[in-house]
């Protein structure tokens, strides 16, 4: 057979090992035909407010009138027209002279001198609603259909800054399931690292109390054994007579990553995941639910180095916050479930000295409204559950319809000013955003600006620039910084 | 009079600056300007006084500006002058001076320092890629695969690349099974190269006829290719339309790429799902509603051109405009479709049209059914060669790990080997578009059984010198997995039901004309993106996707390490495995011989041994299937 017809030899490839240099590779980016960066000389960083970033995610639509942007109060009463309700809970003095939130949440009330509270956010109106493509744009900055897949806000932030440490994920996500619904796929269409790849990708950990098994061996191995089975996997690279056949980038792209993994799974770092390990009082004043519980798992983690966490209030369709009926009474519920923990978060960051350095965000897809689908002038479809002209019962009484014209963020840290309001929205319905209106792509440029990343950031794929913000043109609420 | 205006302008300056200094979008706002204005004659080849603007460093070298102000630039003084012998654009070029809102992106572009686009460029030195085919010049009886060889040959000669020589027959075996059907070379295989008695062309036949297995793993490739999936968004609103049967059946039957494509723009039973795109619930930009996904997703599956800059304004980085894309769009808009651009209404309608008018026509006036046959038809014109460069070309990828034009995302660049191109898309027109036939050319080529190039990343695919190692899919390093230990997953839930989601082993047995599924084993490209599959690179699939992931993860390495699925597939295997052999030598053959076609070495004996004990356990056989199943032999194509 004719099998050297080039040449009799192949001088010039050395066959090396090099396992031995593996250790010593450090962590230079290996990822071949990844999107490059699009170099634009003047336009470097801002400097970096905040190190770290936790986003706490109302999923499904958080109300505003019900939580941090009390209107005019309707008490349940059989009879009373439902254009008469704007908030179902009356408001609340709150550590700040001219900010009132809603009952239900005295403990963020308690620590709102910390906090910057945007009443003007606001969302696109897309004409009909369907919460995973509002939430797809939330997250992404692209409303989709988009032309390739859009990275998730933490996927851009971990791979702009980084990793904070060597062995912590840097994009972690918590608290939401990607399977099981009507909207998984939808979900998981921006629950990613988009063009960016898997390594930008999130980690996800849909329930705080079992997360400390992402970190451990897989159920049943011991310690001991997951260690054996590393170390002769590490014993049969170095004897493998074909792995000469590879290049060595190829290679190291899976031994670095195994390294990377295994170091994870073998450090302290990994006791973060460990809820168990959290003082009971502590953990007590957090377990509230799952959120709760996430909301200490995400500080755990910052603590140790994750550099993006989004803790979400789970989203499935007609559950949580998306109250198509009974919304009063959902919202009671929630407020006793995110308001001890999110306070807590806050005052343990804050007690750690980590509060200045880390962006706490409290941010849903859009808010809501008794009686407005969308926005005024929406094509939207009324999608509520208990359509009614008058309160009969107690299923009539809350938010029942979709808001995108005004909704509130709350912000802690993270460069954010202390104790300070920012924008408002009509008293009366419609509860627009009629103060400096702050969009989603600008609401990401104030969260990248403060975490040191340019808006206007842009990596090429398939020969096109792709920006942080949509087109580069987020820009960052000036009014908010400190 | 220069001077006047100068002094009158840094008054209005002063009071400007300040808001408008901080943006300006280079791609959007500065380009189409200077593509409007100036490039005429200060770009291409042109460079009128000596300046050209091709680049920032060399509108910065023509010292007509100075960086972060507007207001000392001459740049900006020539544009404001009354001066008709100075004005630029002069007057004889273009009747009216600027508009003031005109300068102002070009203050604001001086005032932030002159950014610039990576890669923009108004040099002409693109590579102008042709159209129609084009004739190769062979030696006379040189044809087929000692055609491909030859031309190989010639270009690395050309380059004085390091000589390769031939892998060996068991890394040639490996590499056919895997990258035809991708599945690892069956016992009689391996029997035949055990006993030497190996024939390389009779092996590529065996493979390209096993329709089933070839028809399961190129399903992959066509499925991110037309972003094609079961399960997925869109179906939530009916907004998605899956073409799993029409496309199992059309690889079963290697049916012609010609009449392939026709059916999936002009379409038949099942196949329409492709050109329809997806709709999400609500209102879309406009340049992503399911005529303009239409116009992008032909282009670039079919014909390897970017379409989606142009379908919201006149592309930057390529020839295409707003007008070519809407043009394709309107071929299949059932209602009138006015132009966007960026997502602004223009007034203007967009009139049905094909992009190559060298090679014929749409009547837009023709029903819409009628103009998406005659688009299908000049689609598949025997004369467009690029619709025939572009899939040889991926072909070429799949087999070789690197395209002959690379990425293959875009057919504008330069071919490392034209004739090679030529020759190949040539022989898809001669052998009557039959896809294999190409393989077959390629399969039997010297080049095909090279020993795989070993280079360091940066110099990975620059010139050719052999195959590059290609890493297993998700769906293939799962199918290996079970090949090896011969447990095979159940069906879904929804895998036999009927209705949008689901359905596709329903429509396999259809196309077999099964009654029942009968524990036939069932490959991952039929099982749900899990999220291992996930983490492994198998897309979503939201959008079209012409690569996978090359390298691995942390977050992979995490999955494999200590995920639950790739631990219960592993467990599975395990008990299975223990049942049928006896011995954990007899395994550890086994292992070795499926998953990486040969004998273990001396030391790799041993390590195994150590890992399993004397006697078969439960923990000892997983934990030697995931060391085999982790080391990176396996988990590349070599």
């Amino acid at each position: 057979m004719n099998n050297n017809w080039y040449d009799e030899s192949r001088p010039g490839v050395t066959r090396r090992r090099f396992l031995e240099k593996l250790t010593a590779a450090g962590a230079a980016t290996m990822l071949g035909g990844a999107p490059r960066v699009v170099a634009s000389e003047k336009m470097g960083h801002p400097e970096a407010k905040a190190d770290a970033c936790i986003l706490l995610w109302m999923g499904g639509g958080m109300a505003a009138p019900e939580t941090f942007d009390p209107k005019h109060y309707e008490p349940f009463k059989v009879g009373t027209p439902v254009d008469k309700v704007i908030s179902t809970f009356p408001a609340i003095d709150t550590a700040v002279d001219n900010i009132k939130i809603a009952k239900g949440l005295e403990n963020i009330a308690s620590v709102m001198d910390r906090a910057t509270l945007i009443r003007s956010h606001y969302q696109a109106d897309l004409g009909h609603i369907l919460h995973s493509r509002h939430q797809y744009h939330w997250h992404t900055g692209y409303v989709p259909p988009v032309t390739v897949a859009a990275p998730h806000i933490g996927a851009w932030m971990a791979k702009v800054l980084g990793g904070r440490s060597d062995v912590m994920p840097p994009f972690i996500t918590i608290g939401q399931s990607l399977e099981g619904h009507g909207e998984s796929e939808e979900l998981k269409a921006f629950t990613t690292g988009g063009f960016f790849g898997s390594e930008y990708g999130p980690m996800n950990l849909p329930y705080p109390e079992k997360a400390s098994q992402a970190v451990k061996p897989p159920e049943g191995m011991s310690a001991n054994r997951f260690a054996r089975r590393y170390k002769a996997l590490q014993e049969a690279m170095k004897n493998s007579p074909k792995g000469e056949g590879l290049s060595d980038y190829h290679q190291e792209s899976l031994l670095r990553s195994m390294d990377k993994a295994h170091r994870l799974l073998g450090s302290k770092d990994r006791a973060a995941f460990d809820l168990s390990l959290e003082k009971k009082e502590s953990y007590d004043r957090y377990n509230t639910g799952r959120f709760g519980r996430g909301c200490l798992l995400a500080r755990r983690l910052v603590e140790s180095g994750a550099r993006f966490v989004e803790v979400a209030t789970e989203y499935v369709p007609f559950y949580h916050w998306d109250t198509h009926e009974n919304g009063h009474t959902t919202v009671q519920r929630l407020h006793k479930e995110i308001d001890a923990p999110i306070a807590q978060l806050v005052k343990d960051l804050e007690e750690r000295g980590m509060l200045d350095r880390t962006l706490v965000v409290v941010a849903s897809e859009f808010s809501r409204d008794m009686i407005m689908e969308g926005v005024p002038g929406s094509k939207a479809k009324d999608q509520s559950r208990a359509k009614t002209s008058v309160l009969k019962e107690m299923k009539h009484y809350g938010l029942h319809r979709h808001f995108t014209g005004g909704s509130s963020v709350l912000t802690f840290g993270g460069g954010m000013k202390k104790g300070a309001l920012y924008g408002a929205t009509a008293d009366e319905r419609p509860c627009m955003a009629i103060k400096d209106p702050v969009s989603i792509e600008d609401m990401h440029a104030t969260m990248f600006t403060a975490m040191g990343i340019n808006p206007k950031t842009a990596y090429e794929i398939e020969g096109r620039p792709f920006y942080a913000t949509k087109d580069g043109k987020g820009k960052a609420v000036k009014g908010v910084f400190a | 009079m220069v001077k006047f205006v100068l002094s009158f302008y840094l008054l209005a300056a002063v009071l400007i600056t300040p808001t408008l200094c901080a943006n300006v979008d280079f791609a959007h706002e500065v380009v189409p300007l200077l593509k409007d204005k100036c490039i005429e004659c200060h770009g291409g080849d042109k460079s009128k006084g000596g300046f050209s603007m091709n680049t920032r460093a060399l509108v910065l070298e023509g010292d007509v500006l100075v960086l972060g102000k507007p207001e000392e630039s001459l740049l900006i003084e020539l544009m404001l002058t009354d001066d008709e012998d100075e004005r630029m654009p002069p007057p004889k070029k273009q009747k009216h001076p600027l508009s003031e809102k005109e300068i102002d992106v070009f203050r604001r572009w001086i005032a932030a320092g002159v950014p610039w686009a990576d890669g923009i460029t108004f040099a002409k030195e693109r590579y102008q890629p042709p159209l129609k085919p084009r004739k190769v010049k062979l030696p006379k009886g040189v044809t087929g695969a000692a055609a491909v060889d030859y031309l190989v040959r010639k270009t690395m000669g050309e380059e004085k690349t390091k000589a390769v020589s031939a892998a060996d027959d068991a890394v040639f075996l490996r590499r056919l099974y895997l990258d035809v059907t991708g599945l690892p070379p069956n016992d009689e295989a391996r029997k035949r190269l055990a006993t030497g008695d190996l024939d390389r062309l009779e092996e590529v036949e065996r493979v390209l006829s096993d329709n089933q297995a070839y028809a399961e793993h190129w399903m992959v490739f066509w499925n991110d290719l037309l972003r094609n999936e079961f399960a997925g968004t869109g179906f939530i609103d009916g907004g998605r339309k899956q073409i799993t049967g029409w496309l199992y059946k059309s690889l079963l039957e290697n049916k012609p790429y010609d009449a392939f494509v026709s059916e999936l723009i002009s379409p038949v039973e099942g196949s329409g799902g492709f050109m329809r795109g997806i709709k999400w619930r609500g209102n879309v930009n406009a340049s992503q509603t399911q005529a303009i996904q239409f116009s992008q997703n032909i282009s670039q599956v079919f014909m390897g051109i970017n379409m989606k800059c142009a379908s919201c304004h006149d592309s930057f980085v390529n020839e295409w405009t707003l007008k070519d894309a809407y043009s394709l769009a309107a071929i299949t808009s059932e209602k009138p479709l006015e132009m966007f651009r960026c997502d602004k209404p223009t007034g203007k309608v967009a009139k049905a049209a094909w992009i190559y008018p060298e090679l014929g026509d749409i009547d837009p006036s023709l029903p819409r059914d009628k103009r998406l046959a005659r688009l299908a038809e000049l689609m598949t014109h025997p004369e467009n060669g690029r619709m025939q460069r572009t899939i040889v070309n991926r072909l070429w990828k799949q087999l070789m790990g690197r395209g002959i034009v690379h990425p293959v995302e875009t057919m504008d660049l330069e071919p490392w080997n034209e004739e090679l191109l030529d020759f190949l898309a040539n022989t898809l027109v001669r052998e009557k578009y039959d896809i294999k036939s190409v393989m077959r050319v390629i399969l039997n080529s010297d080049v095909y059984r090279m020993q795989s190039e070993l280079v360091k990343q940066k110099e990975a695919g620059k010139k050719f010198r052999g195959p590059v190692s290609r890493r297993l899919s998700a769906e293939q390093f799962i199918d290996m997995i079970r090949s090896t230990t011969g447990v095979w997953p159940k069906p879904d839930g929804n895998a036999f039901k009927k209705g949008a989601r689901g359905g596709q082993l329903r429509v396999v047995m259809e196309a077999h004309g099964l009654k029942k599924w009968d524990n036939r084993p069932i490959r991952s490209v039929f099982t749900p993106r899990d999220l291992l599959q996930a983490a492994l690179g198998r897309p979503h699939r939201e959008q079209v996707v012409t690569n996978r992931p090359e390298l691995f993860t942390t977050l992979e390495a995490m999955n494999l390490a200590n995920g639950d699925a790739l631990a219960n597939i592993l467990r599975e295997g395990a008990v299975a495995m223990m049942k049928k052999y006896g011995k954990p030598d007899e395994l550890i053959r086994r292992v070795y011989a499926v998953a990486l076609t040969r004998e273990p070495s001396q030391q790799e004996w041993s390590v195994a041994r150590s890992l399993m004990g004397d006697k078969l356990s439960a923990d000892g056989t997983e934990d030697f299937l995931w060391m085999v199943f982790m080391l990176p032999e396996f988990n590349y194509v070599n």
